[in-house]
């Protein structure tokens, strides 16, 4: 007797990864849809249901009348090896469709390490892992999200791209996909029509060439038919934008298991390491009563117990005291906590730290990413060590104990004083309590300070550098290691320099890099994101079998004018801002917060979308 | 208040502080008057009689929920059921007045049902129910936080039948519950299938009842046990 799905869910750890049926779940019958979206997530569900855009971009599909959208996440070790010994395909959380017979498959990237098990679902679900191998019956692979950007390591196994902001694209994306098959167009006819929607890229539709010393000559259309250059979309008011009030709510514990508050999009600090703050250009933002309305909303449809405020730089939200006031007196009565989790060390105020402990005390994090002031005028973090202390003074003045600080290293021009200055950073945090006198400080201090490795990420000034080779990461990180030695309170952790350097490649790759991946998902890479999956030998082995050498992608300085794998996508963000930026890093010279005014970044040249220079 | 609740098939592998959180939150969904607890991270007050054990289906579990005054049985069940998932919905609310006694404190046996799919294991374990019924001790290994203990599960057993259905057996299982515990019905099945020499079949466990025994009473399903 073939054995049942219920019958596999009683046999792994936790069967509710799978079962969905979650409050704001939604179930269409999957048959009588026009178009059917399977959304999948190349992490499992703990991971997944933690994800804005899962929850935007499902409500938005769903409330299609002629659309039905579903989840499915990557299975963990257990439920992946029950479906692969019985044969049963990947399913989705809502109908356990197959993924094969979705009209369309659609990944969030979000994390270069997840790459391998996008390959592992579409196997899992039934679907050719090769594009070109995909026949009319097949899905319409499709991917989006901040990795997207430089789509190139996953050409061969992705059917289309959406570029930028989903809200708006993926309806016309989903629309044109159920209008194609309605008029029975062909596979290719279809992909072809997709190339109409602004911001949609398909891979299959461009050639790569090479030159000798191994760089990329060129990555051109096939046909004059074919853009030559791909726009990003841009969600331009956010006020209209879709607020995602009503989504599933996880019965486990998810890693973000709260309302998050999308209060901005974009960031207007320019830290140059930062692919997010120049991928999310120009900074967008909520109003107040809009977000005082969602708030309200979402806890009345999710009964969540917390809220916290989403964006990369939540304290430069231009009302931030005014909404954390509202929103701490609308949730009273619920007794719904508020927590700001992006704190930024220079901007945030006193009294918005007293009115987000009157609701609840998290611990604090502060990303200072570098020792020293030189270093962090060479990423353009906007960030003094008096900043830094006086908020900290505040914050242990008012009850907190525990601070997080995250640093990075490995950073352009890095030396070890900048390292040394990590220790010294955390000794001086260390002070700062025990500044406060005893009776007003709360015991039990606690400084971590993580540091992960640099890696270089397209649309970023930092683009043409080179990380830093593993040997030199692990004596750098013993180094800190030693001088944190004889810190009491202050505890160091610091990223596997392997996992990164595989990051590093997959981040700046090409399209070269398709085979290696699918090599290493052959040779058993899954899960490489979980440090006790990651299989840094077989990773060495994929690309020593394609000839393929990883120095070239990790640990090669870029010049000015090599091509590069992402230029034919357009961020708005001209590369020779980048340049300059690039420039004025290796000097230590900053570049000025936009607000205080335009830098010039190329994104001044669109009409009407940039609010700070107009 | 007190609710009976149906924990359903979905919802079967959420262990009970999940389901405490999932339930507080359907709560504050549902816009009821319900009292919080003090302190600095104040939470709705909620208990349940008795911990369903993972994998097992609720048909009649209890909850009890401090509410202000004034609210109805059916405006508490309304409120609830509109803003709940399918697999956790409220079949009837009770009020309860402040000196009935806790629910945990009352419980004193639950009613199982076992599903078993046909299969020739099930027919094993099936043929072997009489004599492992007729048993006067079965000891058994109970993990507990303390580690492995023997255990003598015999006299946790009132009363056990089974019978042959369409696609294959139901077992019937009301069992007491002690002072140094209750005893997990798929247990007392592994031990069923241990005795009967087959692998477990595929099975589903269901909680039919939770038990309460009013002084010199019968055991009765607790949302029966008479006012204080
Ligand atoms: S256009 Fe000017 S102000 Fe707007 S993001 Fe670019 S540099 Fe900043």
């Amino acid at each position: 007797m073939p054995v049942t799905i219920d019958q596999l869910l009683e046999r792994v750890e936790k069967p509710s990864r799978y079962t969905g049926g979650e409050m704001n779940a939604v179930v269409k019958p999957i048959s009588e849809a026009e178009v059917s979206f399977a959304f999948c997530f190349p992490d499992i569900y703990e991971v997944a249901m933690s994800n804005l855009a899962i929850k935007i971009l499902y409500g938005i599909l769903n409330d299609l009348p002629y659309a039905v959208c579903e989840r499915c996440c990557m299975p963990w070790v257990d439920m992946r090896k029950e479906l692969m010994d019985h044969q049963i395909p990947l399913f989705s959380l809502e109908s356990r469709t197959p993924l094969k017979d979705f009209d369309i498959v659609g990944f969030t990237l979000q994390y270069e390490m997840s790459y391998t098990n996008i390959l592992d679902m579409l196997h899992l679900g039934g679907i050719p892992i090769q594009s070109a191998q995909r026949s009319e019956a097949d899905p319409i692979v499709c991917v989006g999200g901040p990795c997207a950007f430089n789509l190139e390591p996953l050409h061969a196994f992705v059917d289309a791209v959406m570029i930028g902001d989903g809200e708006e694209q993926i309806v016309e994306f989903t629309n044109a996909v159920r209008n194609g098959r309605k008029q029975g167009l062909s596979r290719m006819e279809i992909l072809r029509s997709l190339t109409k929607i602004e911001g949609v890229y398909i891979p299959c539709l461009y050639e790569d060439a090479y030159n000798e010393d191994g760089t990329l000559k060129s990555l051109t259309p096939v046909d004059e038919t074919v853009p030559a250059v791909i726009n990003k979309r841009i969600q331009v008011n956010m006020d209209e934008a879709y607020c995602p009030t009503h989504p599933p709510v996880p019965y486990t514990q998810v890693v973000f298991d709260r309302i998050m508050l999308e209060i901005m999009r974009g960031c207007t600090r320019g830290c140059r390491f930062c692919q997010a703050g120049m991928l999310y250009r120009p900074v967008r933002e909520r109003s107040v009563d809009k977000l005082c309305e969602m708030a309200c909303e979402s806890v009345s449809n999710t009964g969540y117990e917390e809220i916290s405020l989403s964006s990369l730089s939540s304290s430069d939200y231009s009302h931030i005291t005014e909404l954390a006031t509202r929103l701490t007196s609308d949730l009273k009565d619920k007794r719904v906590s508020l927590s700001l989790p992006s704190l930024r060390v220079d901007k945030f105020v006193q009294d918005t730290l007293t009115q987000t402990q009157q609701v609840k005390k998290s611990s604090l994090t502060f990303a200072p990413e570098a020792g020293t002031q030189r270093l962090r005028d060479v990423i353009n973090k906007g960030v003094t060590e008096e900043n830094l202390m006086e908020t900290l003074g505040n914050a242990f003045s008012n009850g907190w104990s525990a601070v997080k600080l995250y640093f990075m290293t490995g950073l352009p021009t890095e030396t070890d004083e900048d390292l040394a200055g990590i220790a010294d950073l955390a000794q001086k945090s260390a002070g700062a309590y025990y500044a406060v006198p005893k009776g007003q400080r709360v015991k039990g201090l606690r400084i971590t300070c993580s540091a992960s490795v640099f890696v270089p990420k397209p649309f970023t000034p930092f683009q043409w550098c080179a990380q830093d080779r593993p040997e030199e990461v692990q004596r750098k990180q013993q180094m800190v290691r030693e001088l944190f030695r004889p810190l009491k309170s202050a505890r160091f952790n610091y990223h596997d320099s392997a996992i990164s350097r595989i990051e590093a490649c997959f981040a700046v790759g090409d399209r070269r890099l398709s085979k290696v991946l699918y090599r290493a998902w052959e040779l058993g890479c899954v899960l490489d994101g979980w440090n006790e999956y990651f299989r840094y030998d077989l990773w060495l082995q994929a690309f020593a079998d394609c000839g393929l050498n990883v120095d070239f992608y990790a640990h090669r300085v870029r010049s000015k004018d090599e091509v590069l794998p992402w230029d034919h996508i357009n961020a708005y963000i001209d590369k020779s801002f980048l340049w300059r930026e690039y420039e004025k890093a290796m000097r230590a010279e900053t570049t000025r917060d936009c607000r205080e005014g335009c830098n010039g970044c190329g994104l001044q040249k669109v009409k009407g979308v940039c609010s700070v220079c107009g | 208040m007190m609710a009976v609740f149906e924990k359903g098939e979905t919802l079967r592998y959420i262990g009970h502080l999940d389901l405490m959180r999932t339930v507080q939150r359907a709560l504050r969904r549902s816009n009821l008057p319900v009292k919080y607890s003090n302190g600095f991270n104040p939470h709705i007050r909620l208990s349940f009689a008795a911990p369903l054990s993972v994998g097992v289906v609720g048909r009649r579990e209890l909850m009890e929920v401090p509410v202000e005054e004034g609210v109805t049985e059916k405006q508490f069940v309304e409120a609830f059921n509109r803003v709940s998932p399918e697999c956790l919905q409220i079949v009837m609310a009770r009020s309860i007045s402040d000196e009935f006694p806790t629910l945990m404190s009352l419980v004193a046996g639950s009613r199982y049902t076992i599903r078993l799919m046909a299969s020739p294991e099930a027919d094993m374990a099936a043929e072997a129910f009489d004599r492992f019924m007729a048993l006067d001790h079965y000891v058994a290994t109970r993990r507990t936080k303390s580690g492995e203990n023997p255990c003598d599960i015999r006299p946790f057993i009132k009363e056990g039948n089974i019978a042959k259905t369409a696609d294959g057996y139901e077992i019937k299982l009301e069992t007491v519950t002690f002072a140094n515990g209750a005893l997990k019905p798929s247990l007392w099945f592994e031990c069923l299938c241990t005795f009967a020499g087959c692998d477990k079949p595929h099975h589903i466990i269901y909680r039919d009842a939770i038990l309460a025994q009013p002084e010199n009473g019968p055991l009765m399903p607790m949302e029966e046990y008479p006012h204080a």
